[in-house]
């Protein structure tokens, strides 16, 4: 499904947030949106604290759908355990890959900072942070919590709005949580690039405060460890 | 107490931040710990969110330390707590050995790992003996084994109670997949559901002339003769025995007709749910039993519900050889119901696992 038609020469962007802020899913969805148009996309899971979780048990699905993936996988384990934490050599090095990239950046704790392991990031002038943001956390649930917590986090560019809750998340769950972010946002001075809705809420009323909607699959659920 | 959570709203989160805000909503006064995975989010979170609320945090050098500061810190008159996993819980029994005997009101969430050793960081019940029986001593403790984060919460906050009430070491017993999952839970403050929380109170240092104003306050864990050990350990076991009934905890569904019982504990009685559902819209009288407390055990109501269903067999299933097992083995001694097992220590069991196994063996 196309909702922008990107025409910019190469898209680097970083998506960043809390734990199930949804971070994983914007960054899938939107490589998966990208692919769909026809650019050559690699996903990047920058998790270096536990490598071998975030996107490696849906690796191959998403290989499937013309995505290069850089993630660890089963075979790259050689029993370093926690105490091998480490950086991916393929995720350091992805801004050297051709095409779109995308940086699902984990362990939410340190925000924006992981990036600074990547190569080259600073001389990349189309490189964007994105946070996403849940209301429904419970570190992002009120406006206050939202300003301290966005300040906190070092570059942001732009905001995507997810409030959710899983798979109890409804039309109002979402509605109140955008009228939050908003708010945040415009404190902030950041733009809000999209407000994300899962596809099975497509029909129903939805306050998006005339922002632009991105209707989203989720591929999290089935990567269960 | 200061109101932590407000207006009690659902949040979407993972369990390790479930149980750091649990212990804000019950008063904790200080974590003591040392990073270990998968329960790092505890102290993330709880090191996130201590400066605001004038609460305490120490990173010590390693666990034995984390578990001797947080015996030392509830003497001293603070809600203290701790939280470890796989070889943490190793160097950790030591210290809650010393809070058994002397009977001290520490709290520790273990987020059970895969072992041996230093396993792998994910995921196991293979805690379970460790955190029973651990120790060179009798089990004098309280483990609630936990398969949600709304019990991930809510035990937290029963457990400081327990603990600071019957002055028992108690245990908040998950594992990696609910450290790390994330699941929607309503937090609140206890005061909004009627609980009072147990007010903290010095052991040692109290005012006043012993013998006069005051009877000793006797925290030992040492003692010069086997004699003298005895008494106390005698003691200590009627107390706790006494004490059982008032603590134990269990869930039961479907057992009153059922042919074989799933016996399973934690995130795997999650499982257990929807097997024994689906399998009795199939017409098979599969039943569900799961002990909440894994110390004190559901004894009583474990045998009642095998004599009231008159169920041929028991399938104790888990993610781990027979620690659940074992446990069931002691405590059901002389019953004569067939036992099955599914083991599968490392990984997860789903309904799947768990339906077939029923009709491998019914």
């Amino acid at each position: 499904m196309i909702f922008t038609f990107e025409e910019n020469s190469r898209i680097v962007e970083a998506y960043i947030g809390e734990y199930a802020s949804g971070k994983s899913e914007m960054a899938i969805n939107r490589a998966l949106e990208l692919s769909n148009q026809g650019r050559r996309v690699t996903l990047v899971d920058l998790d270096t604290v536990e490598p071998f979780y975030t996107l490696r048990p849906i690796k191959n699905q998403l290989e499937k759908l013309n995505l290069n993936v850089i993630s660890s996988s089963r075979e790259d384990s050689f029993g370093l355990g926690e105490t091998g934490a480490m950086l991916n050599p393929r995720a350091r090095w992805a801004l050297r890959n051709e095409g779109d990239i995308i940086l699902d950046i984990g362990y939410g704790v340190f925000g924006a900072q992981t990036l600074n392991l990547v190569e080259d990031i600073d001389q990349t002038p189309e490189f964007k942070v994105i946070a996403v943001l849940n209301a429904s956390r419970p570190m992002t649930n009120s406006l206050d919590r939202i300003l301290e917590y966005v300040e906190g986090l070092g570059r942001v560019d732009a905001i995507v709005a997810n409030t959710h809750m899983g798979d109890e998340t409804t039309p109002e769950i979402i509605s109140a949580g955008n009228e939050i972010i908003v708010e945040a946002a415009r404190i902030l001075q950041l733009p809000i690039i999209y407000v994300a809705i899962i596809d099975e809420l497509k029909d129903r009323k939805i306050n998006i405060f005339d922002l632009p909607v991105k209707y989203i699959k989720r591929y999290m659920p089935s990567a269960m460890w | 107490m200061e109101r932590v959570i407000g207006e009690s709203k659902k949040s979407f989160m993972t369990g390790n931040e479930a149980a750091a805000w649990a212990c804000l909503a019950a008063g904790a006064d200080i974590m003591f710990g040392y990073p270990i995975t998968p329960q790092n989010e505890i102290m993330h979170y709880w090191t996130r969110m201590a400066p605001k609320y004038g609460k305490g945090f120490l990173q010590t050098e390693d666990e034995l330390s984390a578990g001797f500061t947080v015996c030392g810190g509830v003497q001293s008159g603070k809600k203290a707590f701790t939280a470890t996993a796989g070889p943490g819980n190793v160097l950790m029994q030591e210290p809650f050995g010393m809070a058994e005997a002397m009977r001290l009101p520490l709290l520790a969430i273990i987020q059970q790992r895969g072992g041996p050793s230093s396993g792998t960081v994910v995921y196991s019940q293979q805690e379970v003996t460790l955190t029973t029986y651990g120790g060179n001593g009798e089990g004098h403790r309280i483990v609630y084994s936990t398969s949600t984060h709304q019990e991930i919460f809510d035990y937290i906050i029963k457990g400081f109670n327990s603990a600071w009430t019957h002055r028992f070491p108690v245990f908040i017993l998950g594992d990696g997949y609910q450290a790390k999952m994330r699941e929607p839970l309503e937090m609140y403050d206890p005061e909004d559901r009627g609980i009072e929380m147990v007010k903290p109170y010095p052991l040692i240092g109290l005012g006043g002339k012993i013998g006069e104003d005051r009877g000793p306050s006797h925290l030992c864990n040492i003692y010069s003769l086997e004699e003298e050990l005895y008494e106390v350990i005698t003691k200590v076991q009627a107390e706790y025995d006494a004490l059982a009934p008032q603590i134990t905890e269990y869930e039961e569904k479907f057992c009153e007709d059922a042919d074989i019982i799933l016996v399973t504990h934690g995130v795997v009685s999650r499982a257990a749910d929807d097997a024994v559902k689906a399998l009795r819209a199939q017409g098979i009288k599969a039943g569900y039993f799961r002990p909440i407390t894994l110390r004190p055990f559901p004894q009583k109501e474990l045998r009642a519900a095998i004599a009231k269903s008159g169920a041929k067999k028991l399938l104790v299933a888990e993610s781990a050889i027979g620690q659940l097992e074992r446990l069931v083995k002691q405590e059901i001694y002389g019953e004569t119901v067939k036992m099955e097992t599914l083991f599968m220590p490392g990984v997860g069991i789903i309904e799947s696992d768990l339906i077939d196994k029923v009709k491998s063996v019914l």
